[in-house]
């Protein structure tokens, strides 16, 4: 899922600026999932906003709703009204959430409530850790389903580098060392042979590094049926 | 507890507002200093700001 955190309420306040009337809008995916900006978040957010700046003696008109994803114009249609009325929204989704709100309400001016941080799950109770980089090619099929890309520090296609002492990363004592992951898993699933294959230079084309993506389904497109 | 501490911080009205302490139901000194002493900390601190006498505040 995507992970977020909440920017600090300063930080807040300073985004919303001036307006009067602000509307925070809180999304039910995975904003919510990871305790940043569900329906419990935003309506945590809107009282808090109401109390500090009653505090700094310019008291806002400040609600909240929440929908089920922000990034599908579906669910941001059915609170239109509610966005039109405001001066300003205070998106808790996460960076598409905020964007696709800009996008579909164009005369509407939107500021970030959260920072979107990666994709990750989360290991325990409270603790939240990257495991996909999202880079267009996937080659967990090579690395016994562990993501060198996302784990490892230097993103190695051919690891572990002299920076792994007892399995943890030269960055930081506490992070595992990917490859040393990946080495276990192999050595464990009598796989070893595969990390003796060398492979060349990834094409990060569909990474970033191709510039923004995108997918068209033509099997899928309703445009696509009517040509 | 400590998240909502971290919230009155933020809001301006102050984490010490809010403790937690534990005590069992055989503990009833315990329960009393605990009162007696946050009771006192509150009066310290001053009241809310939003029980103001011409206002009441509906958060």
């Amino acid at each position: 899922m995507i992970i977020a955190e909440q920017k600090s309420l300063d930080e807040l306040k300073t985004l919303i600026g001036d307006a009067q009337k602000v509307l925070v809008v809180g999304c039910g995916t995975c904003v919510t999932v990871c305790f940043a900006g569900g329906s419990r978040e935003a309506q945590i957010t809107s009282a808090s906003l109401r109390m500090a700046t009653k505090i700094d003696g310019n008291g806002k008109d400040v609600t909240d709703v929440t929908v089920q994803r922000q990034c599908e114009w579906e669910y941001l249609d059915q609170i239109e009204e509610l966005i039109k009325e405001a001066d300003v929204v205070l998106s808790l989704g996460c960076g598409i959430g905020v964007q696709a709100i800009a996008e579909h309400f164009p005369d509407t001016w939107v500021v970030p409530g959260l920072n979107t941080t990666f994709l990750g799950i989360p290991t325990e109770q409270g603790v939240w850790e990257e495991r996909c980089a999202a880079c267009g090619d996937c080659i967990l099929g090579l690395t016994g389903g562990i993501c060198p890309i996302a784990r490892c520090s230097k993103s190695l296609l051919n690891g572990p580098c002299g920076g792994s002492e007892d399995g943890h990363c030269e960055i930081d004592p506490s992070i595992p060392c990917a490859w040393q992951l990946i080495y276990d898993r192999l050595s464990r699933m009598n796989r070893l042979e595969a990390i003796l294959e060398v492979q060349p230079p990834k094409n990060w084309s569909t990474s970033r590094d191709g510039g923004p993506r995108k997918i068209i389904r033509d099997d899928l497109r309703l445009a696509a049926e009517e040509e | 507890v400590k998240y909502v501490q971290k919230l009155l911080e933020q809001i301006g009205l102050g984490a010490e507002r809010l403790i937690m302490v534990n005590v069992s139901a055989a503990m009833g000194v315990q329960f009393a200093q605990n009162a007696k002493d946050f009771s006192e900390k509150i009066i310290e601190i001053g009241p809310n700001p939003f029980n103001t006498e011409s206002e009441e505040t509906a958060i």
